[in-house]
């Protein structure tokens, strides 16, 4: 029985051949997770599967110790309602960024709630909880809460995503590549809403190819290769001595994929 | 106004008609909320709560010539009813009340009519009033069939020198009639020459005019028409001395209430006595365009007119014959035509 | 008016009337039928959806006269549909526009929904909303192509005429008021009659009904993203 997200014994994948086999790891409250690897390893499967867009073909997703494919769909609404995420790609809809961050509260609320609200809304300006703006003030996008969405640049728009995802207070917050095409600038302001968040006390779990940022900001890294966990704990000890060769390999920048 | 002011509910209120069968479309004003479907209650009560209706099953040629709009009015006034009027073609009207989906027929079709009372989907059948056709073309009639005293013998002039005819080709009364003049003429009409286009009479003389073709017109259409086109009557019709085998003899008809029990058969039959009444034949008779009269009341006559009870070929024990119907046709024409017209 | 000098103005707002309404009606059943229908198709995997697919689309050319025709089978007293004595009233207009309207309106909204990426229904889920959620915020993005469809799925049943002349009947009464008569059908009759500028100013009634309506629609497609629904 343990807090947090944890993958156990996953195997899941296509007829071809399984993209994941035998995954398992976890993310505790409170600390950041790397799950790092070369594009194209089963990194997005795998945080889909945590995510739970999918079932897993077999193994267990459990979260605070309770399988989540074996609860009701309600309860298992509950608990997706736990866990925020954020994509490699452009993902904000088109709308104010501040209706974006809204969005996930809004979900959560009565449909009466809600109906009433898009009413007033159209009649004059909504007011918005003050989560949104909380969230906002995280990745400092909280001056431009009225922009358009469309009208952000990609890094601040990957900011806002992030905010997004954290709007609700989730317990656990999924990051798949967040950073993999922005500038250090905007890499910075998200590595230190990802610090933030481990602050509070969520626990982080963040896909990356990106070696240095998973020393950078991790507690613990899990290696993935080829669709299997080949190497995972502290990430001082992963990266100073790792004990699989291919780590080592991949560590020092000479496994290249 | 009352039914107007509804489409104006109707329009504002679009989203209450999601359920179609909630509204059965009736011409009822909205204070007929009583349940009644209107066409239980006595004509002529007084009550204007629940107006009776009549389906009129029509040829576009009583429609568009204006006709129906002198009649109906009075009708409808007099028995407190609406008459929703559909105009189409001969044969399709002919169709529309085999399917019982009309109430009464007003059409001009002679050997159609007898079939469809043969079928037993029609009872009652009443001669209403006549014109005639009559065969126009071009001013400067190509084929030379001007003045002809036989229809037939025009016909086959025209396929002779392959000059242009449009056809009807809808199966209308008009159209029924130009196939029985070409049976007549003993011309298969086959060819570049002959197009069908399956329009109706205005469009098809309008078409005429544009190829410069022949064609054949009800003569209250062509009238109507005259002013926008410059084709010529060629051939009269037997109201002005042409052959009898243009005459145009138009017929009502209730659909026979056995076969559909939910036709309103008192109301037709009501339609079919007001067409054939003093009244109404005075209306048809008083009925002009630019001058001319469109139409002429027959139903009323001091002497016998069986031949409008029984099929038109019927020999009635051997003494008719259907050139003696012509005989007494020609006879009335004679009688009651002025030599003016 | 050019041309309508011997059309009075009750017969003109009554006929108007009975296309906007019949139209208005027609789109507002299909919007109600084929948005759930695009959604469906696009989101749910199943066995031939692409016959589905192709099925609309064909529907999309379906002519509007065997439209009419079937209709008239169906509600004719002597057909299936009899007893509802539906044949030759508005209602039976809407239907068979509903039949011709909903093919267009599924593909075009079709499309729509479908251009909406996946990482945005992804975005939506994964922040806790439900499958309902999901559709709703895919309706939301393609807001612009779903006017569209309705557009054009109004165009359809508004220019339509030859299923209403059928199931119609083209009836007006005899104060001038339309019961089923329509722009389109009014210019067949004039037609008819061979009053050709008289059929064309009915025409150019139709096609001032058509550019409101669409300019009605680009109104609400042109109000920015974030200031129309904040």
């Amino acid at each position: 029985m343990t807090d947090g997200l944890v993958a156990a014994d996953i195997t899941h994948g296509f007829e071809n051949g399984a993209i994941l086999e035998d995954v398992s790891l976890g993310v505790e409250p409170g600390e950041i997770l790397a799950v790092v690897g070369p594009s194209g390893t089963g990194k997005t499967t795998l945080f889909r599967l945590l995510a739970m867009f999918d079932r897993p073909d077999s193994g267990v997703i459990e979260f605070d110790g309770d399988d989540v494919w074996s609860m009701s769909d309600a309860r298992r609404l509950e608990v997706r309602r736990r866990i925020g995420m954020g994509f490699q790609n452009r993902s904000l809809f088109s709308a104010s960024v501040a209706d974006n961050v809204a969005y996930g509260l809004r979900v959560r609320r009565s449909w009466k709630e809600r109906v009433a609200n898009a009413v007033s809304g159209v009649l004059g300006p909504a007011d918005y909880d003050e989560a949104v703006t909380t969230a906002l003030e995280t990745v400092g996008m909280a001056d431009k809460a009225s922009r358009d969405a469309g009208s952000l640049s990609a890094g601040e728009a990957q900011r806002v995503a992030i905010a997004r995802a954290l709007a609700p207070d989730p317990d656990v917050l999924l990051l798949d590549e967040p950073t993999s095409n922005l500038d250090p600038r905007n890499t910075a302001v998200i590595e230190a809403a990802m610090r933030a968040a481990r602050d509070r006390g969520i626990a982080v779990a963040l896909a990356t190819h990106d070696m240095q940022q998973a020393q950078r900001v991790s507690d613990r890294t899990a290696v993935l290769l080829d669709g299997t966990c080949i190497e995972s704990g502290a990430t001082d000890r992963v990266f100073e001595s790792p004990s699989d060769d291919r780590v080592r390999q991949f560590v020092e920048g000479k496994l290249v994929y | 106004m009352a039914i107007q002011r509804r489409r104006f509910l109707q329009a504002a209120g679009v989203g209450a008609i999601l359920g179609l069968s909630g509204c059965t479309g009736d011409a009822e004003p909205p204070q007929a909320a009583d349940g009644e479907s209107g066409s239980q209650s006595e004509s002529g009560n007084g009550s204007s709560g629940s107006k009776q209706e009549l389906t009129l099953a029509t040829t576009t040629s009583t429609y568009d010539t204006g006709l129906l709009d002198e009649l109906n009015p009075v009708f409808e006034e007099k028995f407190d009813a609406t008459v929703k009027t559909i105009p189409q073609g001969t044969g399709a009207a002919i169709e529309t009340a085999r399917n019982g989906d009309a109430d009464v027929i007003l059409v001009h079709a002679r050997g159609a009519e007898d079939e469809f009372l043969k079928e037993g989907y029609g009872v009652n059948r009443r001669d209403v009033m006549f014109n005639d056709f009559v065969v126009v073309g071009p001013a400067d009639d190509p084929a030379g069939i001007e003045g002809m005293e036989s229809a037939a013998d025009a016909f086959a002039t025209i396929a002779e020198s392959e000059a242009t005819f449009v056809s009807r080709g809808d199966d209308s009364g008009t159209n029924k009639k130009e196939l029985l003049v070409w049976d007549a003429s003993g011309v298969d009409p086959v060819g570049k020459w002959y197009r069908e286009i399956g329009k109706g009479m205005g469009d098809t003389l309008v078409q005429a005019d544009q190829s410069g073709a022949y064609t054949l017109s009800d003569r209250g259409t062509f009238l109507a028409t005259k002013s926008k086109i410059d084709l010529e009557i060629l051939v009269q019709g037997p109201l002005k001395g042409g052959p009898t085998i243009l005459k145009n003899p138009y017929g009502v008809i209730p659909v026979n209430p056995a076969k559909y029990p939910d036709v309103n058969y008192s109301l037709a039959m009501a339609y079919a006595g007001f067409l054939t009444s003093p009244e109404g034949q005075d209306i048809i008779d008083s009925y002009t365009v630019d001058g001319s009269q469109l139409f002429f009341p027959n139903a009323l006559s001091e002497s016998p007119q069986f031949g409008q009870y029984v099929p038109e070929d019927y020999d009635g024990g051997g003494n008719a014959s259907a050139s003696v119907s012509d005989a007494q046709f020609e006879q009335w024409v004679a009688e009651n035509v002025p030599e003016d017209f | 008016m050019f041309g309508l000098g011997d059309l009075n103005l009750t017969y003109l707002v009554s006929i108007t009337l009975v296309s906007l309404y019949v139209s208005t009606a027609a789109v507002l059943v299909s919007a109600t039928l084929g948005l759930p229908m695009a959604l469906a198709v696009s989101f749910r995997d199943f066995r031939g959806k692409a016959v589905v697919t192709s099925i609309i689309s064909t529907g999309m050319g379906f002519p509007s006269v065997v439209v009419g025709l079937l209709v008239l089978l169906a509600l004719s007293r002597s057909g299936p549909l009899g007893e509802f004595e539906l044949l030759f009233t508005p209602e039976a207009m809407i239907l068979s526009q509903t039949v011709l309207a909903l093919p267009v309106l599924v593909s075009v909204a079709l499309s729509a929904i479908q251009s909406v990426p996946q990482d945005l229904r992804d975005a939506a889920f994964a922040s806790g909303g439900t499958s309902t959620d999901v559709a709703l915020l895919v309706v939301r993005e393609a807001r612009y192509g779903i006017v569209t469809a309705l557009l054009a799925a109004y165009g359809r049943a508004i220019s339509e005429v030859g299923s209403v002349l059928i199931v119609g009947g083209n009836i007006v009464f005899s104060d001038g008021t339309s019961f089923t008569r329509t722009l389109t059908t009014a210019i067949t009759v004039e037609a008819r009659k061979g009053n050709i500028e008289t059929g064309i100013a009915l025409g150019g009634i139709l096609l001032a009904l058509v550019l409101a309506v669409n300019a009605l629609g680009a109104r609400f497609r042109d109000r920015t993203p974030s200031g129309g629904r904040r």
